[in-house]
């Protein structure tokens, strides 16, 4: 008796569940379209908007983001009546209150062209005000949040309250969106092949920190650190006229709560040539990338001590990163040293 | 009519879903940051609600006790869910702005609980009273505290500068704190209207009988 009670209970249940079932899909049919037309409205307007010259737009899938929580939908070619304008990115990265998704125009000369802001879902009156068409950071200019992006160099610092004005009270959505403004422009330099933004590996040429060489081959001996933890990933050798006089290595060691990756050059006298840093995956350790702190080094002699506060000046919000690179940068040079003194490179 | 009448007008004040009985107050605070969000709020809560009274009260003979709480949980986001695709097709920046509040009508307390105390056990006609009443008693405090909150919180009303510009946004108002308290104000003066009503009329019982309150006001939530 009871099995069979379940057994119409739960009969009746599928009846009511199919009814609402095929109701629902009668209605997915009829507005499935105009949804999907819609979007692709928004997102034909927003390409424009970033590419107001384009003729039309090529789908492509050159251009990769570096950090995983940043994901690109969707990327093109801008097509100009003489070849291609530059690259959009549809992007979407996590901001305050859920997933902002923009479009980022970059032009072939390393320029962001455009930013328009698709979603966002931050708070009504203060972050969502990423989106207002009407609300300026600059009111003098009537310069909106995302329209102080246009004409912005790549190789520009892209931090908030410096060279990117925040929205009032909503700084935390002006970080996340300059951070996918900066994020694309770097994935889009390296997929136009102009690399003119700081961080940018394409500046990795290891000849680069070491200036004063006019040819550089991969040394026949690596460097090795003797501190911890500390990985030399490759060892290069300048020379010139066919005399060493010097030697770069690719590190990468922890730090704060990510890994930094540092690329340093050495003379032979012992003196830093430069430094780049590469790479940095600690939260809030993007600061560091910027050409200014790498820049510090340069001239210093790698037997002096090298310390964040007394001559080395930490990337501004970035302490424990800037901590951490330096004393790769010591590691590294000092492991540079030894091997130059060593011979046999 | 005219007891048809009664039903629709006690959603409004008497039993106002959101001052009385007070339930689905997650939806109410969250999205009056703006007057459009909160009319688009309360009119697809009106929908879902009278679509659902209608449904239910017309098949509440034909639902079994024992399972009726799914059978009220398919139709009512049957009816959500139709709801939201309209919008994205048709009012797609509404639909974007309230975002995952939508979605969420499906859980709201007022729609399982009207529908549970009222349109289970009440003819069909009655039950779309009831769903309007209730319906625009949510909508119309929706708009009230969003109308507070739009204009201290940016100095517009559904958009447009009201204040002049050299008013300073009392960005207070668009947080959730501001929500509170704009609707702990309107929440008093609806009751103090209410007890007036109540006063002026003569003490009968309703037809709701399963959700009449007793006069200090502890509601049941179902």
């Amino acid at each position: 008796m009871k099995r069979w009670q379940m057994i119409k209970l739960g009969l009746i249940l599928a009846v009511y569940t199919i009814v609402g079932c095929v109701g629902l899909a009668f209605v997915y049919n009829s507005t499935s379209k105009t949804i999907a037309q819609r979007q692709e409205a928004d997102l034909q307007a927003g390409l424009h908007e970033v590419f107001p010259k384009a003729t039309g737009f090529t789908p492509m899938d050159k251009v990769k983001s570096a950090n995983p929580n940043i994901v690109f939908d969707a990327a093109y070619t801008a097509d100009g009546p003489s070849g291609s304008l530059g690259i959009a990115v549809k992007v979407h990265g996590p901001s305050y209150g859920g997933p902002t998704t923009l479009i980022v125009g970059v032009s072939t000369d390393g320029t962001i062209t455009g930013v328009k802001v698709l979603e966002n879902k931050d708070t009504p009156g203060l972050g969502a005000n990423a989106a207002s068409s009407t609300y300026y950071v600059d009111k003098a200019t009537k310069t909106t949040f995302s329209g102080q992006f246009a004409g912005k160099k790549l190789t520009d610092g892209f931090v908030v309250k410096k060279d990117v004005i925040a929205i009032t009270s909503a700084t935390i959505t002006s970080r996340s969106i300059t951070n996918l403004v900066q994020v694309v422009g770097k994935a889009a330099s390296d997929a136009l092949g102009i690399g003119g933004s700081s961080p940018s590996p394409s500046s990795q040429n290891p000849s680069a920190v070491l200036p004063s060489a006019d040819s550089v081959r991969i040394a026949s001996k690596a460097a090795t650190s003797s501190v911890p933890g500390v990985s030399i990933l490759e060892t290069l050798v300048g020379t010139k006229t066919g005399t060493i006089v010097g030697a770069s290595a690719k590190a990468k060691a922890k730090s704060y709560d990510g890994d930094v990756t540092v690329l340093v050059g050495v003379s032979t006298d012992g003196t830093i040539t430069g430094v780049q840093i590469l790479e940095c995956t600690d939260s809030l350790g993007s600061p560091i990338l910027a050409p200014e702190f790498a820049q510090q080094f340069a001239g210093k002699k790698a037997g002096a001590p090298l310390e964040v506060g007394t001559n080395i000046e930490a990337a501004s919000g970035a302490t424990s990163s800037s901590r951490g690179a330096t004393a790769l940068v010591k590691a590294t040079a000092d492991a540079l040293v030894k091997a130059l003194a060593g011979g046999g490179l | 009519m005219k007891r048809l009448f009664g039903v629709f007008v006690n959603g409004l004040i008497i039993e106002n879903p959101l001052f009385i009985i007070m339930i689905g107050l997650c939806s109410a605070l969250a999205v009056t940051t703006t007057v459009a969000n909160g009319i688009g709020m309360g009119i697809a809560m009106t929908f879902v609600l009278v679509m659902s009274e209608f449904i239910i009260s017309l098949f509440r003979n034909l639902i079994p006790a024992s399972i009726r709480m799914p059978i009220f949980l398919i139709v009512i986001a049957a009816f959500t869910t139709i709801m939201d695709l309209e919008m994205k097709a048709y009012f797609p920046v509404l639909s974007k702005s309230m975002g995952v509040f939508i979605p969420l009508v499906v859980v709201n307390c007022i729609i399982m609980g009207r529908v549970e105390a009222y349109s289970s056990k009440q003819p069909v006609l009655d039950s779309v009273f009831d769903g309007l009443g209730m319906g625009i008693g949510y909508t119309w405090v929706l708009v009230a505290i969003s109308a507070v909150r739009e204009l201290l919180g940016g100095g517009t009303l559904l958009g447009f500068q009201v204040l002049p510009s050299s008013f300073s946004p009392m960005i207070f108002f668009i947080l959730p704190p501001g929500g509170f308290l704009a609707f702990s104000f309107w929440m008093a003066l609806s009751n103090q209207l209410r007890k007036k009503i109540l006063a002026g009329r003569k003490p009968e019982p309703t037809q709701d009988s399963c959700c009449t309150l007793p006069e200090n006001g502890s509601a049941e939530k179902a």
